[in-house]
């Protein structure tokens, strides 16, 4: 009897201990928003910042009115895990970096073409998840990270949050989840595209009408500093070139795989081009794209029709356009115009100078292959997609006016 | 009402001889000592013989004797004793060892000279509690009854209910020293005859001195005294007893016992209330599925805390778990010591809430939610949200009403809390597979504890939600009734 | 009281959903991706039509002569030896493969969630449920399937709801992936993944009437096989056909990307508790079956007592391979392909005896 209690207890004695090595206690773990990628003048050595959050403002009882949301860490490692094992050195916590939301890269870094390879722990580990959104900053992510100064927010993750989701809205910035730039890199057919923010803004006035800006040249007095806006183009892991919010807009809209659908923008008034007219933006359903593939010749035509509406919210020039059936027609016709002008001079852009496309459209090619090798034979990326013949016709369906019949008649108002 | 009873004991033969039999009697019930026992000697008008009548004074109704038995043999003619003799029961005893348990159920003995009979005369009054409202199992909607400590009151309350002429009371005995009945009930032609030879087995099979209550009575016919789970249901609900008893249960009651064991019953039995039956079928739904709720959050909530907090960060959203990291950062114990101590305080206000005398109670009650509560959490010897945890895993606990199962319920918890400790989640689950198997594998009686979910047969399929009484045709398969179908055309 | 405590239907269908759709959540598409590329999804389609006409003999002999258990046919067809030789054969295989088995999702759990606990004791922990279970008996088993099922499917549901606004249906072209040839290669030597199919034959005691057991097993089979499909589908659409064979565990993955709403990002605990579950089962299942098999092939009676030594040898044998490459590319594909050249082979050589005592007669 003795015997047995003594294996007994030794056995569950074993259990119990054993497992001590995974428990943590929730205190003894302090948590990673955002990290930061630098280049350093070594090769294969990297700068990593990490953004901790602070969990004692997250109560209000124990909050201090003084006490800084976050702290901010950088450190020299080759890559993710042996950063993270060094600033467990320095913080008094265990780092944890299954909450982490967005990954910086700086420019720098994203030009030098080693994405690829500062990014594979993310999918060895299953500590980074696959919904961390991937963002290029104009300067170095260190200063980025210790710039960010959100003025309502207290606490700094659903600063991140709620930024990136309200403007992601507006469609001024891509989808760019870790998830989708491992599919579109390792797919090697597409390009991907990154966010593209920063903190420090230009200093000379560009005027540009709305959505032609970057990052950083938006002109603003007060408020928030950091801008996300625009994108950063990826080819293969490295980055190539900065796409404006307009350019980030028509390759959201143009891409089935993004779920954009209403959007706000600003066209010229076609009868007084110095006034602009403004509207909603609506794709009730994705563009219609049809490929035709000769597979001798291995050239593609293809044809993407959009089907759009519009919603007129602002006509500064006072024109009626709604009453006038002439005018609705001039104002139509400009509409179709305009956004297909520079659907195709995007395109081109695409064709000639990065030969690919942002737009997920080898999707639809891989139909008329039947096999994985004939299609990489084929090769979307550079054989088929730059010399492909691409007709694109934005079709109106329907144009709305917004809660006014008419507009005040200016010279009735003025005497 | 007359019987007659034959014995072949020979040394318990009643003598003719009446000195000789007092003598016996006297003997055998301590007269010098005992205070209680009384003797009345008379001379019967109808055959002019001595008479001795013996019984207990704190057991019978004296009027009675007085009106039924002394007068009518001091004053009336008549050729026997059944005919002079005007209570309503009356026997007639051979053997000595029934005189015994004559006397000590409250009947009168009755010798006559020459005779080598006694007679035996119901005149029992036994002092038991009015019939009163149901303390632990308290219903919204119908009945409030509940059984008394008398087994004619209780045996009325079910007779009542159910107008059957084939509604059985079969009476056993148990104890060696001190000989008690038990009533069996059932339908006799529904109820399943193999469960009934169980039943009277295992009754007769019980070598103890005495057995006073059902309570006790439970313990020794149940099959797995170790186990956790209770296999005998325990109510003091008429009504609750006869739906069983029209199922083909069998119920079981005892003299001085104020509620009755059903057999044989099974896991749903102890979820399931009789508030259910009475309520229209969308609400008891209703009841139902917050029931199931609270089930899972009394058992699991707290064990789910130690997982999620201490292995499984990840899962809990950042925003909460820096609420928890900020509060916990003040608190000395680690998470799991926190979890238990607040447990544990609150089943110690529990068991001290039930003997507390009633002036104090309201005292108590605040003093448990003042100290515990609020000085607890500003003196930083525990975490805010653990004081709710530990009070969303207390209250719902009291949902289940059943009382035996509320300690199966309260001990679970503990297990799992344990549990999982040691791996998270992985072992939490590990013990519950393990628990959920165990019971699966019990039996009550012959009955699967889990019937009719796990081996299914044919029933109402009354598991988790109930279907509209008008749907309700069969009765349970799984105690092979003798008749299926509840409605007869 | 004779109560009927065998296993309905119902009761068989869930089990044979669970011990074989189970496949769904571990390193299965990763194995086929390799060599199929996109077209992985619909192997597991092709395995079944090659494999089902070999079953439908099975069943079909075990009712012709009311055999017991697929031993006992064996028995009766071959002779007494060559009957025990060959289920001691199968026996061989299964157990190893079933070492291997659980050495795979013991790699899963300790990757996913136990990052320095050793992977003994996780394994011990495996083992030690397996045979508390195992010990409980068949029916208590069939008995929790049926209890659990109804939430296993629930939050598979709950996955392809939430997942499905990340798919993108294109992804499953080319359709015939690396080749058609490769793509029927793998279809028909991959049978092996019904290979637990063989192993289920030993439950026809326990059924309350033969038909409840074969409808329950025969449409359980074809439920998970739809799952499982369809499963794959998901992941073929989720990941494209580079990712996946990167990827080890194509289930826990697409569980750490869903997020339920903008507060709940991370799910994937919830789900890991019915996947849980279902392996519990599967596991008690398997260790179970293999010792029923054992004691059918020696006739032993209470081959219950033989669980507990099954189970450490099981577990000492999965902790041979070092890492998931080898187990999974090296042991797992091996035995997974010398098993199904065994799952052709037996069957007919059952029906050519079928044939010859039918002659005889």
């Amino acid at each position: 009897m003795d015997k047995w209690i003594k294996s007994t207890v030794l056995i569950v004695l074993l259990i119990i201990l054993s497992s001590c090595q995974d428990m943590i206690e929730v205190e003894k773990e302090s948590f990673v928003i955002a990290i930061g990628m630098d280049v350093t003048d070594q090769e294969g050595i990297y700068e990593f910042t990490f953004q901790i959050a602070n969990p004692n403002i997250a109560s209000p009882m124990t909050a201090d009115p003084n006490g800084a949301p976050d702290e901010i860490l950088t450190v020299l490692g080759a890559d993710i895990m042996t950063a993270k094992d060094k600033a467990d050195a320095i913080v008094t916590k265990r780092i944890s970096l299954d909450h982490t939301a967005i990954f910086v890269i700086s420019e720098e870094l994203a030009r030098s073409g080693d994405l690829l390879r500062v990014i594979q722990p993310g999918t060895r580990t299953s500590h980074m998840r696959h919904d961390i959104q991937i963002i290029v900053s104009k300067e170095k992510a260190e200063t980025f990270l210790n710039n960010n100064n959100p003025i309502f927010e207290q606490k700094p993750y659903k600063y991140f949050q709620y930024k990136i989701t309200q403007t992601k809205e507006t469609g001024i910035i891509p989808y760019a989840d870790l998830h989708r730039l491992l599919q579109i890199t390792e797919g090697d057919a597409d390009l991907f595209l990154a966010i593209y923010a920063t903190t420090i803004h230009d200093e000379e006035e560009i005027e540009k009408s709305e959505d032609q800006y970057l990052a950083g040249e938006l002109l603003q007095k007060g408020g928030d500093k950091t801008q996300f806006m625009g994108s950063a183009v990826f080819k293969n892991g490295k980055m190539i070139d900065l796409l404006t919010a307009q350019e980030t807009r028509i390759a959201n809209l143009l891409d089935r795989t993004v779920p954009l659908n209403n959007i706000l923008v600003t066209y010229t008034d076609p009868i007084k081009p110095e006034f602009y007219i403004s509207g909603n933006y609506i794709q009730t359903k994705n563009p219609d794209i049809k490929i035709d593939y000769d597979a001798k010749a291995n050239h593609a035509t293809i044809d993407v029709t959009v089907l759009f509406e519009f919603e007129i919210l602002a006509i500064p020039s006072l024109i009626s356009y709604a009453e006038n059936n002439e005018h609705k027609e001039i104002l139509e016709k400009h509409l179709v115009e305009t956004n297909t002008q520079l659907a195709k001079k995007f395109i081109e852009k695409t064709q000639e100078e990065y030969r690919s496309d942002p737009f997920y459209w080898s999707l639809y090619i891989r139909k008329y292959f039947k096999d994985v090798p004939s299609y990489e034979k084929a090769d979307w990326h550079n054989n088929i997609y730059p010399n492909a013949e691409v007709n694109i016709k934005y079709e109106l369906k329907r144009l709305q006016f917004g809660k006014t019949m008419s507009d005040t008649n200016l010279s009735e108002v003025r005497d | 009402m007359l019987r007659k009873k034959q014995t072949k004991n020979n040394h318990n033969q009643i003598s003719s001889n009446l000195v000789e039999n007092i003598d016996k009697i006297k003997n055998d019930f301590s007269y010098q000592i005992n205070n209680d026992f009384s003797f009345r000697m008379l001379t019967a008008k109808f055959n002019q013989k001595d008479i001795c009548l013996c019984y207990y004074a704190s057991l019978v109704n004296s009027d009675k004797i007085e009106q039924s038995i002394i007068k009518p043999l001091l004053e009336q003619d008549g050729e026997s004793i059944a005919n002079i003799v005007t209570v309503e029961s009356v026997k007639v005893l051979t053997d000595c060892d029934e005189i015994n348990q004559n006397v000590t159920s409250g009947k009168v003995i009755l010798f006559m000279e020459d005779h080598s009979q006694a007679y035996s005369i119901d005149v029992s009054q036994f002092e038991h509690r009015e019939v009163s409202q149901s303390e632990n199992e308290s219903v919204v909607r119908g009945p409030k009854e509940a059984f008394t400590e008398s087994i004619h009151v209780n045996i009325s309350l079910i007779r009542k209910r159910i107008r059957n002429q084939h509604l059985v009371s079969e009476v056993l005995h148990v104890g060696k020293r001190s000989k008690q009945d038990v009533q069996l009930l059932y339908i006799e032609n529904i109820a399943n005859d193999q469960l009934l030879e169980n039943i009277r087995s295992r009754i007769n099979a019980i070598t103890a001195d005495s057995v006073q209550n059902v309570e006790l009575l439970e313990q020794y016919i149940e099959e797995r005294p170790l186990s956790i789970f209770p296999t005998i249901l325990y109510t003091e609900r008429p009504d609750n007893a006869c739906t069983y008893i029209n199922r083909g249960h069998v119920v079981l009651l005892m003299e001085s016992s104020a509620a009755c064991l059903i057999v044989p019953i099974n896991f749903w039995a102890f979820f399931h209330n009789i508030e259910d039956r009475y309520s229209r079928v969308m609400f008891s739904n209703f009841a139902r599925a917050i029931r199931f709720l609270a089930l899972f959050l009394t058992t699991m909530v707290s064990a789910l805390y130690v997982a999620l907090a201490n292995f499984h960060t990840e899962m809990i959203p950042l925003d909460l778990l820096l609420a928890i990291a900020s509060a916990r950062d003040r608190v000395p114990f680690p998470l799991l010591l926190e979890v238990l101590l607040m447990e544990v305080a609150f089943e110690l206000i529990r068991e001290a809430g039930i003997r507390i005398p009633n002036p104090l109670g309201p005292t108590i009650g605040i003093v448990g939610a003042l100290i515990l509560g609020q000085a607890a959490v500003e003196a930083n010897i525990i975490s805010p949200i653990i004081v709710i945890i530990s009070a969303l895993s207390g209250l719902t606990s009291f949902v289940i009403s059943d009382p035996s199962f509320n300690f199966t319920v309260r001990i679970t918890r503990f297990i799992f809390i344990f549990a999982a400790s040691l791996f998270g989640i992985y072992s939490l689950i590990i013990c519950f597979v393990m628990w959920l198997m165990y019971a699966i594998s019990l039996k009550s009686f012959g009955v699967p504890y889990f019937a009719p979910l796990a081996p299914s047969y044919q029933s109402n399929k009354n598991i988790y939600f109930r279907k509209p009484l008008r749907n309700e045709k069969w009765r349970p398969k799984y105690l092979l009734p003798k008749d299926m179908k509840m409605l007869k055309k | 009281m004779r109560i009927n405590t065998k296993l309905t239907t119902y009761e068989i269908c869930a089990l044979t959903i669970i011990f074989i759709g189970i496949k769904l959540t571990d390193t299965t598409p990763t194995l086929l991706s390799n060599s199929t590329q996109n077209a992985f999804w619909y192997i597991p389609l092709i395995s079944f039509i090659v494999m089902f006409p070999f079953f439908l003999i099975t069943l079909y002999l075990l009712n012709k002569y009311k055999a017991d258990h697929l031993v006992d046919l064996l028995q009766i067809l071959l002779g007494k030896t060559l009957g025990k030789a060959l289920a001691f054969f199968i026996f061989i295989f299964s157990f190893f493969l079933s070492a291997f088995d659980f050495r795979s999702y013991v790699n899963q759990i300790k990757l996913l969630y136990f990052d320095k606990s050793s992977i003994t004791i996780i394994f011990a922990l495996l083992i030690f449920i397996s045979i508390f279970g195992a010990i409980r008996g068949i029916k208590v088993i069939g008995y929790t399937a049926r209890v659990f099922f109804p939430l296993f499917q629930f939050s598979l549901v709950l996955l392809i709801i939430l997942v499905y606004p990340s798919l993108v249906f294109e992804r499953i072209y080319p359709i015939f992936g690396s080749g058609l040839s490769n793509v029927m290669y793998e279809g028909i030597f991959k049978g092996s993944f019904f290979s637990s199919f063989i192993l289920l034959m030993m439950i026809l005691p326990v059924a309350r009437k033969p038909e409840n057991f074969y409808k329950g097993t025969i449409m359980g089979l074809i439920i998970s096989v739809l799952q499982i499909v369809f499963l794959f589908l998901i992941y073929a659409t989720f990941f494209d056909y580079k990712s996946i064979e990167r990827v080890p565990y194509p289930f826990h993955d697409v569980a750490l990307y869903i997020d339920l709403g903008s507060f709940f990002t991370n799910i994937e605990t919830f789900f890991m508790t019915f996947w849980l579950f279902a392996v519990f089962i599967r596991f008690i299942l398997l260790l179970y079956l293999n010792t029923w098999l054992f004691g059918a092939t020696f006739d032993i009676d209470n081959f219950e007592l033989l669980i507990l030594p099954m189970g450490f040898l099981i577990m000492v044998i999965g902790l041979i391979p070092d890492n998931i490459i080898v187990n999974e590319f090296v042991y797992r594909n091996h035995l997974l392909n010398l098993n199904t050249i065994f799952l052709f082979i037996v069957p007919v050589i059952l029906l050519i005896c079928h044939f010859f005592k039918r002659k005889k007669v």
